[in-house]
């Protein structure tokens, strides 16, 4: 089931925005995991740096693939899930929660317009499925 | 995905929950829901099983078949008997790979070649293209009728054992086919596979029979196996995949077949060929490959890029089509071919004893098409996502030598630099050293059952005797014809050693009963040696300005039914032995075996094999050895079949045993009888060769040729001092040899009934009290002897483990063998047999530890029997000792 809370983008990321503080957290999706396969190698960005929305912010690989993880938002990367790193499977056993990769600090709350609602990103990931 | 093909085993598949993907038309299991890493690890520690049924499978027939296969493979397709298979190319003309495939031929008149799914048609294709040229050829394409599944890793024999309903698994060899019967269907099974296992398997079988089959392994325990783990394997393996490493390269171009390190060993030459496809390109190919091993300048005009295995030296997964690097510059000096992480379980224990432990590792390792002037050790470079990440050349990624596992290579593994020599003062050294000297003397000669059937403690008179004066002189000596063939020495202060020589030749011509005997080797090994050098000697006599000729065609035992290693072309015959011309290998067959004892010759099915391949040398012995050989039967074949063949017996292991106890080799009619010892011999460590012959006799040159390949060709010094050692071993022998022989040989047949009543699994047969000799078989679990032998170690019982003729080399090895001689020298008599045996069950199936017990035991066994005795010895022995 796919969280209703949370906006995604069509390279399978999720984003939860932290009104308040201006933060929205990130990760992959359920989907993505699953489509990987065990995961074997992950690289985060650094903290400090810089997110621009629909660019690669780090990269995530599996025995098969490599994928690029894209920034869903612009803003500035405030804090990495590091201990991920050494505990792949936390990604696909629990990818909205202790799953979570990059948290970015936005300008705005507005930032998350143009990304996908939960129905919109379940049509899609079918679409994707069906190729 | 409607149009995809689907194998016979699909719904199996997407029942056990595969995500399927589409793979050259087909839709297969890219991973089962246990997932990449995980089935990985199941294959390496366990067994895997794999739907390969999408391969394209062809079967040609008719009397043209075979010069078509010459003339569209690499191999030597001519090299193949029935029940053998290999591995082999599609050339094409400019020498590249059209695919890859393997050759099977289960029966005569049939071979199966396996395809890569992806090219079945333009395989298809390019044979028919090429047939018309060759007669009655019949190509069927059964890719669809028939059904094939890969079972691979370490469980992957006692799955198909246990499922077996007819027929046995083929010998445990790689390429080795067999037929048998699984739950009703007719299985053609081959020792092959794509994953590194040193036990693998493939199954051919109908359709029909796929399913049931699929479904018996898996209940058996085998993990199934997708798409995804089968690449991981094979690379890990450092297997080609067609489109990676053979094909076209990233640039475009054919990648060379001896740019494959596997690849280029499918190319043969044999005249039998004749003109195959690609041949003079691939013959280019070999003279440039050939050139750059010897010189690292050579040209590269044909290989500019081999490939070769990389391991990443920092974090980054290299992928395929990746740029390579050098360490500095910028200049791309090739491309990652195939890239990834795999999985591998860690190790504990080192060397014999390593062990998996439950912990998984990750490495991130790849094959490149790289400058061919690049060696193994080389740092390169491998862009990683717009970065270069180090990385480095290595020779392998994973051995499949120490069977049952394939076993994990790490480039920067601590362990590969060994352990360093502790640092001290020299004086310090010097004490510990004596130290050391002493309390392995005190261990192995007062505190452990010595059951090693190669070994024997000499008597103290044979001790003392080695370490005196002349055992630090030189004696060279040879035969002079102008001198009335005399013996003429080369130094002075040699004419005790010359007595000592001539006596010694003395008493072993009255052990043996023959009338020469060379006694200046100083091994078995050397020995063996020394004939086959003399035997490619006396073939060449005629003309000595040619290459002397080697031996076309030797009849021994191989390693795993008991041959001595110094009768195989691994060992002491590698030099001596021509390659047979149509197999491409060494010229040597094997004595067949009963089918219900393994441990003896099927003499019956020997005169059609002498008639067949009419060896110029038959060896005779084992060093796994139950019975007498038989060398009567086989002389008499040989008369009659009006060959000249020498008959060689090896007797290293029975020499102490010579005699009516056991065999007299010179009446059985052996023409040359070599041995170490040291074994059941009471010598010092040593080697003999010795004949029957008169200078009259057709043999009589061939014994002049082991003189002259002893001294010059073997040895220079002889080792004065064991050479006096062994002339009082010579006297102990002719004068205890009876009652020690007796002894013996009963003190064997007690301890394996005792082994047996202990409930331990002796081979052999009962009827013959197990053995005839001092050694006595045990089998103990598959692969489980080395493991064994050393908790037995630990217990103080020093045994051997042992391969039997069903395993996979000695790291597999499933038995014990032990022999009674060194511990009948120790007074030893068949009732102590009884107790000992209770120890070692204690150990073997009990793991209960005795060293206590084995102590206590062994204080009754400390005085050397079947040696010389008394106060006149005794002051002389003194006196020697005095003058160290």
């Amino acid at each position: 089931m796919l969280p209703g809370d949370l906006k995604y983008a069509k390279t399978h990321e999720w984003a939860r925005l932290d009104a308040g503080a201006n933060v929205v957290t990130m990760g992959i999706t359920d989907f993505a995991a699953e489509q990987l396969g065990d995961i074997v190698f992950l690289e985060l960005p650094k903290v400090g740096g810089k997110a621009t929305r629909d660019t690669p912010l780090g990269a995530i690989e599996s025995v098969k693939v490599a994928v690029d993880l894209y920034a869903p938002v612009t803003g500035e990367v405030v804090e990495v899930n590091a201990p991920l790193a050494d505990n792949f499977e936390t990604i696909s056993r629990d990818p909205y929660g202790q799953g979570w990769m990059v948290k970015i600090k936005v300008a705005d709350a507005g930032v998350l317009s143009g990304l996908l609602g939960p129905e919109e990103y379940r049509k899609h990931t079918e679409s994707e499925a069906g190729h | 995905m409607s149009e995809l093909r689907k194998t016979v085993l699909h719904g199996r598949h997407v029942a056990l929950g595969a995500k399927m993907v589409e793979f050259a038309g087909w839709e297969m299991p890219i991973q089962y829901p246990t997932g990449i890493v995980t089935e990985h690890l199941k294959t390496r520690r366990f067994a895997g099983v794999f739907d390969v049924s999408h391969m394209g499978r062809f079967v040609f027939r008719g009397s043209g078949a075979l010069a078509f296969l010459q003339h569209v493979l690499t191999n030597n397709a001519a090299a193949l008997d029935a029940g053998q298979a290999q591995y082999t190319m599609i050339p094409n003309e400019q020498g590249g790979a059209i695919d890859d495939a393997y050759l099977y031929r289960f029966v005569e008149d049939e071979y199966l070649l396996v395809v890569n799914a992806g090219n079945r048609k333009k395989d298809w294709d390019h044979f028919q293209a090429m047939r018309a040229a060759f007669g009655q050829v019949e190509i069927r394409d059964e890719s669809e009728v028939m059904a094939m599944i890969s079972l691979q890793g370490p469980l992957s024999k006692s799955v198909l054992s246990n499922v077996l309903k007819s027929g046995t698994l083929p010998e445990p060899k790689r390429n080795a086919l067999g037929i048998v019967e699984i739950a009703g269907a007719r299985v053609l099974l081959a020792r092959t596979g794509y994953t590194g296992e040193p036990l693998c398997f493939e199954l051919f079988v109908d359709r029909e029979a796929a399913g049931p089959l699929w479904d018996l392994l898996v209940a058996q325990g085998a993990a199934p196996v997708g798409l995804g783990a089968r690449d991981t394997l094979r690379l890990e393996a450092g297997l080609p995949l067609y489109g990676h490493e053979l094909g076209a390269d990233q640039e475009g171009r054919d990648i060379p077949i001896f740019a494959c390190p596997l690849a280029k060993t499918t190319v043969s030459f044999s005249p039998l060929k004749e003109e195959f496809v690609g041949r003079a390109a691939l013959q280019r190919q070999h003279e440039e490959f050939k050139e750059f091993l010897l010189h690292d300048e050579a040209p590269r005009s044909v290989l500019p890029r081999i490939i070769r295995p990389f391991a990443m030296a920092e974090k980054g997964i290299a992928r395929a089509g990746a740029k390579v690097l050098p360490a500095a510059g910028r200049n791309i000096t090739g491309y990652v071919t195939s890239g990834t992480m795999v999985p591998y379980w860690k190790t504990a224990g080192g060397k014999l004893a390593t062990r998996f432990t439950d912990e998984v590792g990750m490495r991130a390792i790849g094959l490149a098409l790289v400058d061919s002037r690049l060696g193994v050790g080389q740092p390169i470079r491998v862009e990683v996502r717009g970065r270069a990440a180090e990385a480095v050349l290595v020779p392998f990624h994973l051995r499949s030598e120490a069977a049952p596992y394939a076993r994990p290579v790490l480039h920067d593994s601590p362990e590969a630099k060994g352990p360093a020599a502790p640092a001290a003062p020299t004086l310090d050294k010097v004490q510990m050293l004596l130290d050391m000297a002493a309390e392995n003397t005190i261990w192995r000669q007062r505190e452990c059952l010595n059951l090693i059937p190669s070994e024997m403690t000499t008597s103290p008179l044979v001790r003392l005797l080695s370490v005196m004066d002349p055992a630090f002189r030189y004696a060279e000596h040879k035969q002079v014809r102008a001198f009335y063939n005399a013996e003429i020495f080369y130094y002075q202060g040699t004419d005790f050693i010359e007595e000592v020589e001539r006596m010694l030749e003395d008493e072993l011509r009255t052990y043996l009963g023959c009338t020469q005997v060379e006694t200046r080797v100083i091994s078995g090994q050397m020995a063996n040696t020394a004939v086959f050098s003399a035997l490619v000697d006396c073939a060449s006599q005629i003309d000595h300005t040619v290459e002397r000729r080697r031996l076309r065609q030797v009849l021994n035992h191989p390693i795993l039914h008991g041959g001595h290693l110094s009768a195989q072309p691994m060992g002491a015959l590698r030099d001596y032995i021509a390659r047979d011309p149509k197999t491409e290998r060494p010229a040597v067959v094997h004595f067949p075996t009963m089918p219900c004892n393994p441990y003896r010759t099927d003499v019956a099915a020997c005169g059609e094999l002498l008639e067949r391949t009419r060896p110029e040398l038959i060896i005779f012995g084992k060093s796994m050895v139950l019975h007498p050989e038989p060398v009567r039967e086989i002389r008499a074949m040989v008369n009659e079949l009006g060959l000249r063949t020498v008959l060689m017996y090896d007797m290293a292991h029975v020499l102490g045993l010579v005699g009516p106890h056991f065999q007299e080799p010179f009446k059985d009619g052996a023409d040359v009888v070599t041995g170490s010892t040291h074994k059941t011999f009471f010598g010092t460590q040593r080697g003999i060769v010795s004949m029957c012959s008169q200078p009259e006799d057709a043999r009589w040159p061939l014994w002049e040729a082991v003189r002259r390949r002893a001294f010059p060709g073997s040895v220079s010094n002889h080792h004065l001092g064991t050479l006096l050692g062994l002339l009082m071993a010579a006297y102990e022998m002719n004068y205890f040899r009876n009652e020690y022989q007796t002894q013996v040989i009963a003190n064997a047949k007690a301890l394996a009934k005792a082994l047996k009543r202990c409930g331990m699994n002796v081979a052999g047969d009962p009827a013959l009290g197990y053995t005839q000799t001092h050694q006595v078989l045990v089998e103990v679990d598959y692969a489980k002897g080395p493991e064994v032998a050393r908790r037995l170690e630990e217990s103080n019982i020093i045994v051997n483990y042992q391969a039997t003729a069903n395993e996979e080399g000695f790291t597999a090895a499933g038995a014990l063998r032990l022999g009674v001689a060194e511990m009948t020298r120790f007074g030893m008599r068949e009732a102590d047999f009884d107790p000992a045996a209770e120890m070692i069950a204690d150990v073997v199936l009990r793991n209960r530890p005795v060293k206590d017990a084995v102590r206590t035991f062994r204080r009754k066994f400390l005085d050397m029997k079947f040696c010389f005795t008394g106060n006149e010895i005794e002051t002389r022995m003194e006196q020697l000792h005095r003058l160290i």
